[in-house]
């Protein structure tokens, strides 16, 4: 009765866990957040130093 | 108050002269004495000697020493006698002790003690019903676990009953089980004594009797032994299939209720001779709640790819997200026959954008010298993210298949020293 109250409780936090994840737009995607970009970006775009710049990309083929 | 220690008579034993000791007044029927082992007719004055023995019966000593006293199911009882039964089953002997305790007002009560797996049992009054191979008592089930045939091997103490020991002795014994409880049938002649036990820890018993040291720690699974668990599988799965329906009324709420609110959409060219390849893209609003937003690239590649340096900013507050996406797509034919590989479809979908103006940062890589790439680029907000399902939805069975292994093999170990070692048995009779 323990495991089934515990695994009760834990899944309810999960279930709510993804209402609210489902509410405020959660996903998994990987963002790099960086604050205070200047104004003057819209501007000059080249003045941005993007994150993911030099990025070593796949050639493809098979 | 506790009760008043039960009366000890004092006498001889004929055989050895040995001093024997009566625990449990007129009702023993055999005595032991410790000293021989003869075996005593107790309701004879003279102590007639029922079975004697030239050579010791054997080392046995119990576990809770003879004459031990303690409080046990809200009664005192006095442990008066031990004996050893002994079953033989494939070529292979078990033997399992029995302490026979005894309390002046609720009579006789027994431990029967395997491997440090522990039963208390009493005598039924009531006769079980059989239902096919199980039986029923007082409205529970019991399912058949084994029937074999047992003989004593080994007394000390006195006894209710006459007792001997001897091979032509043996009486049937059928347990049924409900964990923790398990009925036993013991038939010898024409005449069938039920007795219902309920396992018990050692470790409650040594406490409750006061017996010096550590009860023997329990080995493998007993047939009537609860789960630690303490809970069926099914019960288990129930709750996770409750857990799973309000999941999916969330999934369909969310699916329902998405507004999927394309809020730019734009076609671009790049050429990846270009010298400065970075644009910004014109404002855009994401309105309503925070929500997840939905970038969405198709670009015109076969054979080659394009990598987009995305960042989408916020107009007022200066906060950027950062990411890079590829766009590659190939094909070819080979030994093999025709092929494909990647796509000339990308979707992200950032989280929790907060609502705001915003533009896109963008930064496209090629190779040089294959020509201008054709792309396009849509932001959509508040998208279904499948993803954060399939993650709650793994966090929910995980745990429910990892008890249910838990409890397929505890059942197994249970139901492997049965009649029936094949019985997957999960049903929900732990409690």
């Amino acid at each position: 009765m323990i495991w089934n109250r515990l695994y009760l409780i834990y899944g309810i936090a999960v279930v709510l866990l993804l209402g609210v994840g489902a509410y405020r737009g959660w996903s998994f995607t990987s963002v790099n957040e960086v604050k205070n970009v200047p104004k003057s970006v819209r501007d000059n775009p080249g003045s941005y130093r993007a994150i993911y710049a030099g990025y070593h990309h796949y050639t493809g083929g098979k | 108050m506790s009760a008043p220690a039960p009366q000890v008579q004092s006498l001889s034993c004929p055989n050895c002269g040995a001093p024997l000791t009566v625990r449990s007044m007129g009702r023993a029927v055999t005595i032991v004495c410790d000293h021989c082992h003869s075996i005593l007719d107790a309701k004879d004055p003279q102590l007639r000697i029922l079975q004697r023995f030239e050579a010791a019966t054997g080392d046995e000593v119990p576990l809770i020493p003879l004459g031990t006293r303690g409080k046990w199911r809200g009664a005192d009882y006095e442990a008066i006698g031990f004996q050893v039964r002994t079953m033989e089953v494939e070529g292979i002997t078990y033997s399992w002790g029995e302490y026979l305790l005894f309390s002046p007002y609720k009579g006789f009560r027994y431990l029967t003690e395997y491997n440090g797996h522990w039963n208390d049992c009493s005598v039924v009054t009531a006769l079980p019903q059989a239902d096919g191979i199980s039986v029923k008592y007082l409205g529970k089930t019991y399912k058949h676990f084994q029937t074999c045939e047992a003989r004593t091997t080994f007394v000390l103490g006195e006894f209710p009953w006459r007792i001997t020991i001897n091979e032509a002795d043996a009486t049937v014994v059928t347990d049924y089980i409900a964990p923790p409880h398990v009925l036993s049938s013991e038939m010898a002649g024409n005449e069938t004594t039920w007795t219902l036990g309920e396992y018990v820890n050692g470790a409650d018993i040594w406490k409750a009797f006061n017996v010096p040291g550590l009860a023997p720690p329990a080995i493998g699974v007993y047939e009537n032994q609860p789960s630690q668990l303490r809970v069926s599988a099914s019960q288990t799965w129930f709750v996770f299939a409750a857990l799973a329906t309000a999941m999916f009324v969330i999934f369909t709420v969310n699916q329902l209720f998405a507004q999927r609110e394309e809020v730019f959409q734009e076609a671009y060219s790049f050429s990846p001779s270009s010298a400065e390849a970075s644009f910004v893209t014109p404002d855009f609003e994401l309105k309503g709640r925070t929500s997840d937003v939905e970038v969405q690239t198709d670009a015109d590649v076969n054979n080659r790819w394009i990598y987009l340096n995305y960042a989408l900013i916020d107009e007022d507050t200066g906060q950027a997200y950062d990411f890079g996406r590829e766009v590659g797509y190939y094909t070819g034919v080979d030994s093999d026959g025709s092929w494909t590989e990647g796509s000339q479809r990308d979707r992200v979908v950032l989280p929790s954008i907060p609502p705001g103006r915003y533009y896109l940062r963008v930064e496209p890589e090629s190779d040089i010298g294959l020509g201008i790439i054709g792309y396009t680029v849509k932001v959509t907000r508040d998208v279904p993210v499948w993803s954060v399902y399939l993650v709650a939805f793994a966090a929910l069975l995980l745990p429910a298949v990892l008890f249910a292994w838990r409890t397929h093999n505890f059942e197994q170990m249970r139901w492997a020293e049965s009649d029936h070692p094949k019985i997957s048995f999960s049903g929900g009779s732990d409690e």
